[in-house]
């Protein structure tokens, strides 16, 4: 059997004396979206950062289709094939548009292929290219969030880490997103989604854990979604 | 916080200052200057703590109120004839008064207290670099002044003939004076609200705090201690000269309070006292001293080297200083406090969890959001 | 008084200070630091010119550039790697006691008296006479102010390290979780302001030939007053402010009575704390501005 894409075991995350993940264990399989979803403050940012390495792990293994990921600095992490779409987008507000997704570029991990990725990421994201001279600032924020998405996908990832992409939007411009990240997953990308809102993730990836307190709480199906009882457990239970 | 375990802290402080001056009293002459500068060193590193320490703002002004001392408690003491004779083109209020040396340190420290009251009028609003460079302007804007203008100064000439009146004790009072309206202050009502507005500037405004006029009044009152320590300068010395004032003298009383500890009356107590003593046996080295068995001739100019390494060593590893920026305390004097103490809001105590105090403005980022400073 | 005359000595001061206030800006763009040891380089360069006066001056020229970029990049990573993540103002402090304690190690040695320096001397003659008398010097730290800001703005608008360093400096962190090369972008950063350190020291010293170890400091100071008065947390604001106090330290020494003249730096001081009082968040900010400032 192949090697999961990712594999968290036991992760702990501390802010100074503060824990923040206290043993979190999950795994996905190369070719999910798998969900991600918890109360604020259960942790589901720090973990993507300490997937990415901007945040130390105290104890605990990540691994990346089978190698540790662990100690190694940020840079290193990206051009394995690693990629974040941070909280609140993050464009760069005074660069171009094409700027910000030329940024994207620095972390392949190899040159050839870039013309055609960059080909395709403006055939799913239009925005990226239409507006490409204007200052990313001036976007939208739906339409930040897609270049935020494209920026990341240039860096040719194959596990795409997605915190919260839907804050802020409107429900219309999150379904565009989402039906964006169905088209990313067929070309062979592993998808994790970080989301606050709780159902309509269930009810979309392949798979979703809940985080609670620092600890994967439950697995959960989209066949859950329609289930109150269990989210509300999945939520509010011990 | 318990009014015991911070009184602590001003007890040590002042049984410091004493040991220092005992220490003092019994050496040589020559010796014995080392100490009293020392102990003046104090005065101008309470004075610096008061503002600097209390606000978090970072000042590079302070030393322009020393001058202000310095000169102020000079000129009014010189003999008349011969400050008419030798410093001729003086404003003729100052050429024609002279008052004792008591009175001239009154002087001192009111004419200190009255510019940083006009300077700090404008200048308060400022925070971070802004503040730290406008600091800097009065600063320079002092030094030109007392360099150029023969009317208020001798210019870039020594003001001597100023009488010595300042031995070990006269120091270690003027040290103890200046500990105790430190310490009063941080204990007070207004003390206690800069502080707050230091560890969160967002919050205290918001519960009706105006940081800016607090910081105003402790600036005054450093302005002050800084002017009454001129005054035991030009005291000790006999004589000063601007280049005394100025950008070293910035530099040390500065690395002075952040070694020590920036948060804490302890903190200056120890940094002053401590540099002080560390920058006077290193020039002495440069003369050859005798460590233990074997002599130590430092060549020119490595005190200060090892001065500027030190803090900055100090700054990248310790920022919040030898003392942590916490108050001096006893163990045991605390555990009988203990269940009173846990309780309140301590201004003085390390952070939550035993986090290093906030030293100097730091961005104070909530520890429990993904904003993790030790990344950068 | 000659107003043309006055006007472009003004324009060389400002040049010249504009090469160290961009130095200060981008480290201060992608550290967040405020490297007041920056003149000890330009000092560095400075002794190292006064120690090779029998070389060719091409090779002396190349090993001042050697110097000062080396100094930087040592500088960066022995004493500033830790200072990461500190505040401004610490940062200020800290890298105060860096400079501080170089300036030891010149007193230590080379001695407090001067040693001459000066391979562009020959710079120092008149170029045009009549009615603007116009020295070499003058034209040529014009000059290099243009090309290198602008050779500066070419790498940063059109290179690939460019484009990484002013992501670096906007948002740092996030720049990171792209996947930028932090600390080749800082080292990069201090690359350049070697490059300016070098620049000016070769500059500076055709007016003031003797060295000491003050030599850089007072330029940096003033440079950084400006820099911060332009607006330090961009670019080119940041260099329009060291341009600006280059220019009106100039001018004013020009048109102020002899009389008033040895108070020029209280005056120049003055006029900084106004601006930092009427825009403390940088005179020239708000030009092109998308987003909140940061203070």
């Amino acid at each position: 059997m192949p090697e999961p894409a990712l594999e968290v075991e036991a992760l702990e995350v501390r802010y100074g004396a503060v824990p923040a993940l206290r043993g979190a264990t999950l795994s996905i399989e190369k070719g999910e979206i798998v969900g991600l979803v918890g109360p604020n403050g259960a942790g589901k940012s720090t973990l993507l950062h300490a997937i990415m390495g901007a945040l130390p792990i105290a104890a605990g293994s990540v691994r990346f289709e089978g190698r540790p990921l662990a100690g190694i600095p940020t840079e290193r992490i990206v051009r394995q094939g690693l990629a974040l779409v941070p909280e609140g987008r993050h464009i760069f507000p005074d660069l171009t548009v094409d700027e910000n997704l030329r940024l994207g570029l620095v972390g392949r991990g190899s040159t050839d292929g870039i013309a055609e990725d960059l080909e395709r990421v403006r055939t799913l994201f239009p925005v990226v290219h239409e507006f490409r001279g204007r200052q990313a600032g001036l976007l939208s924020g739906g339409q930040q969030q897609q270049l935020a998405i494209a920026r990341a996908l240039v860096s040719k990832p194959r596990l795409l880490l997605l915190d919260e992409p839907s804050l802020g939007l409107a429900p219309s411009v999150v379904e565009t997103v989402w039906n964006t990240l169905g088209e990313i997953r067929s070309t062979g990308v592993t998808i994790l989604l970080v989301e606050q809102r709780a159902q309509i993730t269930v009810g979309f990836a392949d798979r979703t854990y809940v985080l609670g307190d620092g600890r994967v709480k439950m697995e959960l199906g989209p066949q859950d979604a329609d289930d109150t009882e269990r989210m509300v457990e999945a939520y509010f239970g011990s | 916080m318990s009014r015991l375990r911070s009184v602590q802290t001003l007890l040590a402080s002042i049984g410091l200052l004493l040991v220092v001056a005992l220490i003092g009293s019994g050496t040589t002459a020559a010796t014995q200057q080392n100490f009293i500068t020392a102990l003046i060193s104090a005065i101008i590193v309470y004075g610096l703590y008061v503002f600097v320490g209390n606000s978090g703002v970072i000042s590079f002004g302070q030393i322009s109120f020393v001058a202000i001392g310095a000169f102020s408690a000079g000129l009014f003491t010189i003999p008349a004839q011969p400050k008419h004779f030798v410093l001729v083109g003086l404003w003729s209020f100052i050429a024609d008064h002279t008052v004792s040396n008591f009175a001239s340190y009154l002087i001192a420290a009111g004419l200190g207290a009255l510019f940083a009251l006009i300077v700090g009028l404008p200048l308060m609003r400022l925070s971070g670099i802004a503040a730290g460079i406008a600091t800097f302007a009065v600063l320079e804007i002092t030094y030109n002044l007392f360099l150029q203008w023969t009317k208020i100064g001798p210019g870039p000439t020594t003001l001597s003939l100023v009488p010595i009146s300042v031995g070990v004790w006269e120091a270690l009072l003027g040290a103890v004076a200046a500990a105790i309206v430190a310490f009063l202050y941080q204990s007070s009502r207004r003390g206690r609200l800069l502080r707050a507005s230091r560890e969160d500037p967002a919050a205290s405004q918001a519960i009706g705090v105006n940081v800016t006029r607090e910081r105003w009044l402790a600036f005054t009152l450093s302005g002050g201690l800084c002017g009454l320590g001129g005054a035991l300068l030009v005291h000790q010395l006999g004589s000063i000269t601007v280049d005394q004032v100025y950008l070293e003298l910035t530099f040390l009383t500065l690395a002075m309070l952040v070694i020590g500890g920036s948060g804490s009356l302890w903190g200056a107590t120890v940094g002053a006292l401590g540099i002080s003593l560390l920058d006077s046996w290193l020039s002495a080295a440069e003369n050859t001293v005798h460590v233990v068995f074997f002599s130590v001739s430092l060549p020119n100019g490595a005190s200060d080297l090892i001065l500027g390494v030190i803090m900055a060593a100090m700054l990248l590893f310790r920022p919040q200083g030898v003392t942590g920026g916490a108050e001096f305390s006893l163990g045991f004097v605390n555990r009988l406090r203990s269940r009173r103490s846990r309780a309140g809001v301590e201004p003085s105590r390390t952070g939550v969890e035993g986090e290093p105090k906030p030293t100097l403005e730091q961005d104070m980022q909530p520890t429990q959001g993904v904003e993790s400073r030790a990344e950068r | 008084m000659n107003v043309g005359q006055t006007i472009i000595n003004g324009l060389a001061l400002g040049a010249l200070y504009a090469l160290v206030a961009v130095g200060l800006a981008l480290v201060f763009g992608v550290l967040r630091l405020i490297n007041f040891a920056q003149g000890e380089l330009i000092t560095a360069g400075a002794y190292t010119l006064s120690l090779t006066t029998n070389w060719p001056v091409i090779a002396q020229i190349l090993l001042c550039f050697v110097v000062c970029i080396g100094l930087s990049v040592a500088i960066e990573r022995i004493a500033f790697r830790p200072l990461r993540g500190a505040a401004p103002a610490t940062t200020l402090v800290a890298t105060f006691a860096v400079a501080f304690a170089l300036e030891a190690v010149w007193l230590i040695a080379f001695g407090a008296n001067g040693r001459p320096a000066g391979p562009l001397s020959t710079l120092n003659t008149i170029a045009i006479r009549g009615s603007l008398n116009l020295r070499w010097i003058t034209i040529v730290e014009i000059a290099a102010g243009l090309v290198l800001l602008g050779g500066t703005a070419l790498i940063l608008n059109r290179t690939s390290i460019g484009l990484q360093m002013r992501a670096a400096a906007t948002d740092f962190r996030t720049a990171r979780l792209l996947g930028v090369r932090t600390n080749l972008v800082i080292s990069f950063a201090f690359v350049i302001a070697g490059v300016m350190a070098a620049v000016v020291a070769l500059l500076y010293t055709v007016q003031t030939p003797l060295v000491t170890q003050t030599f850089g400091l007072d330029i940096t100071i003033i440079a950084l007053v400006g820099a911060v008065v332009g607006g330090l947390d961009r670019l080119w604001t940041a260099t329009a402010g060291g341009f600006a106090i280059g220019f009106a330290t100039s001018v004013l020494g020009d048109v102020l009575p002899a009389s008033q003249e040895k108070f020029l730096t209280a005056f120049v001081f003055l006029l900084v704390i106004l601006l930092l009082l009427l825009r403390p968040g940088g005179l020239f900010t708000g030009f092109g501005r998308t987003t909140v400032e940061r203070v």
